[in-house]
């Protein structure tokens, strides 16, 4: 009788720590940002819960004209890294070597830390970068500021590049460890049958990858939308990616500003929050699929 | 597609990924290289010198990161191990929630996790501490930690665990024993990782750290802002290579007590792999 309830309780002692420490994070200091965010402040005699705060974050240009910069500069960074990571994949997959020190080569932004990463684009893309100084060299422009601004510009060049330049790798890794357990007589039967490169790519290792490049983009995108240090380094002051944004506000030195941080915070959260949701959806998809083969 | 095309198209586009490191790795070794000039006007190691000179700022942050870093990547292998074990092996209510709960730090800002938890861990006089930060640097971990150990353990089951535990050997011994050399793969792929998002970490290090504890990143970041190019690449080539200097003596140690170990684990991963 005791035994059977322990083999039960096995699984929830195992979890205990990590569990307890998520829980700790997320509903305490969630949890504070929510009540902050309704102006509850009991720490300072704030009892009446409003949703002001967030009315007029939402009514701030400076917050919408951040959240579509933010929601802009991470899916398009996220996309084509999504599109060129699984590019590099299929062309290495179809070689007849393995290509070990490209393959080696390739991971090595994944362990560049994205400050890094953005110093990498301020060498290139500045307006005194290797790009500006090739241009003089070639005759197209005389001084750095003909050179077009793609760092600290409101478009996010800049930003997107070094997203992009972080992410790709982290894709094609994901996605040539998914194509290279598919079976090679898979391959070899539909050339035989007389598929050509094209067929290859959408019939077979399109299909068989897109669950997997799908969560990985989810990730990115989720990454790209929340993450401070690269819109920090390369972006605009106007307009603020939100966490550069939720920053400022939170160490304004007026206290009272503190509730609009909290609210830009939850409206992070919440962005994020939905994209668990289609990462679950994109997951469970991919199970079945599994399953099916 | 022709072969050669795709072999020129496959190398151009890796080629638009790694050359940019060099870029990094020129700078830091230059004495100038002004604008509008194509080439640096010489070679030095001025970069390097100072942050390698005795008493410098940079070597007291690089051994306070590189400490930080491994005892979360300890602590986070710690809790995930067990927790990944849990989800790997056993099926029990509230399974299919708990998956999709421990990823959340993947998915929810860092900004919004840092600000959230900051005005407790002021109350808890975590702040400004370096507890404080390693504390802070596990959540970011979790999600690797977990997905790699569930894996893991899908894979290895609780067969031999059993068997250990029928022919005899206690809790202790079977952990030492069988479950530490199955999933020491495991361990270094997830070590690896989580050490790598730590090292990496600025905003919830100097959210939290507040300025008193001071990581190579903190220190790297005043250099990216102005534009000193010199020296903030050669903080860059410092970081990467000591990064990988970690990562290789974390996985040659761990490789080395596997080989120790690998009577009956070694043999369960051949026999694994002939099969499939």
């Amino acid at each position: 009788m005791f035994k059977v309830n322990k083999r039960r309780l096995k699984p929830y002692i195992y979890l205990f720590p990590v569990i307890s420490i998520l829980l700790f994070v997320f509903t305490l200091g969630l949890g504070n940002s929510i009540m902050q965010s309704l102006g509850y402040r009991p720490g300072i005699g704030l009892y009446e819960v409003t949703l002001d705060y967030y009315r007029e974050v939402f009514r701030s240009g400076g917050f919408l004209s951040g959240l579509l910069f933010s929601f802009r500069v991470s899916l398009i960074s996220s996309l084509l890294a999504a599109v060129i990571g699984v590019g590099i994949a299929y062309l290495l997959v179809m070689q007849k070597k393995e290509w070990p020190v490209l393959q080696a080569l390739l991971k090595l932004p994944i362990i560049v830390p994205h400050l890094v990463a953005a110093f990498l684009i301020f060498t290139i893309f500045s307006q005194s970068g290797f790009l500006a100084r090739l241009s003089v060299l070639l005759g197209f422009i005389e001084t750095s500021r003909e050179f077009p601004p793609m760092i600290f510009d409101t478009r996010g060049i800049g930003v997107i590049l070094a997203y992009l330049w972080k992410g790709t790798p982290f894709i094609f890794l994901i996605v040539y460890q998914l194509l290279r357990t598919i079976e090679t007589e898979m391959v070899e039967a539909a050339s035989n049958l007389g598929a050509g490169g094209k067929e290859l790519f959408f019939r077979i290792f399109l299909p068989l990858s897109l669950p997997g490049v799908f969560s990985a983009f989810i990730i990115l995108f989720a990454f790209s939308f929340g993450s401070y240090e690269i819109p920090f380094l390369l972006g605009p002051t106007v307009p603020r990616a939100l966490p550069v944004l939720a920053y400022v506000e939170y160490i304004n030195p007026d206290w009272t500003n503190r509730p609009y941080a909290m609210a830009i915070n939850m409206v992070l959260a919440g962005v994020s929050v939905l994209l668990v949701w289609m990462y679950h959806w994109a997951f469970s998809r991919y199970q079945q699929f599994r399953k099916g083969h | 597609m022709k072969r050669g095309l795709s072999r020129i198209l496959l190398i151009t586009l890796s080629l638009s990924f790694i050359l940019p490191m060099m870029m990094v790795l020129i700078w830091s070794a230059t004495v100038s290289w002004p604008f509008p000039e194509i080439f640096p006007r010489g070679f030095g190691l001025r970069g390097f010198q100072e942050i390698f000179r005795p008493g410098s700022p940079a070597l007291y942050s690089l051994l306070t990161s590189i400490r930080i870093s491994i005892i979360a990547t300890l602590l986070t292998l710690g809790i995930t191990l067990p927790g990944g074990k849990a989800l790997g092996i056993y099926e029990f209510p509230g399974k299919s929630f708990i998956k999709i709960f421990v990823l959340a730090p993947l998915i929810i800002s860092p900004v919004a996790i840092g600000m959230g938890v900051h005005g407790t861990f002021i109350r808890m006089g975590l702040t400004n501490t370096e507890l404080g930060v390693v504390l802070i640097h596990i959540v970011p971990g979790i999600p690797y930690g977990i997905r790699i150990f569930t894996n893991i353990f899908e894979l290895v089951g609780e067969d031999l665990e059993e068997q250990g535990k029928v022919l005899g050997a206690g809790s202790v011994q079977t952990f030492m024993h069988i479950t530490l050399p199955t999933v020491i793969p495991g361990i270094i792929s997830a070590g690896s990782m989580i050490f790598i998002i730590s090292f990496s970490q600025y905003f919830l290090t100097f959210l939290i750290g507040g300025g008193s504890v001071q990581t190579f990143p903190l220190l790297m970041v005043p250099y990216i802002q102005s534009g000193d190019r010199l020296m903030a690449a050669s903080y860059s080539v410092v970081f990467i290579i000591v990064a990988l200097m970690v990562l290789l003596a974390i996985e040659k140690t761990l490789r080395l007590y596997y080989r120790k170990q690998s009577g009956i684990a070694g043999v369960f991963y051949s026999r694994k792999k002939v099969r499939s």
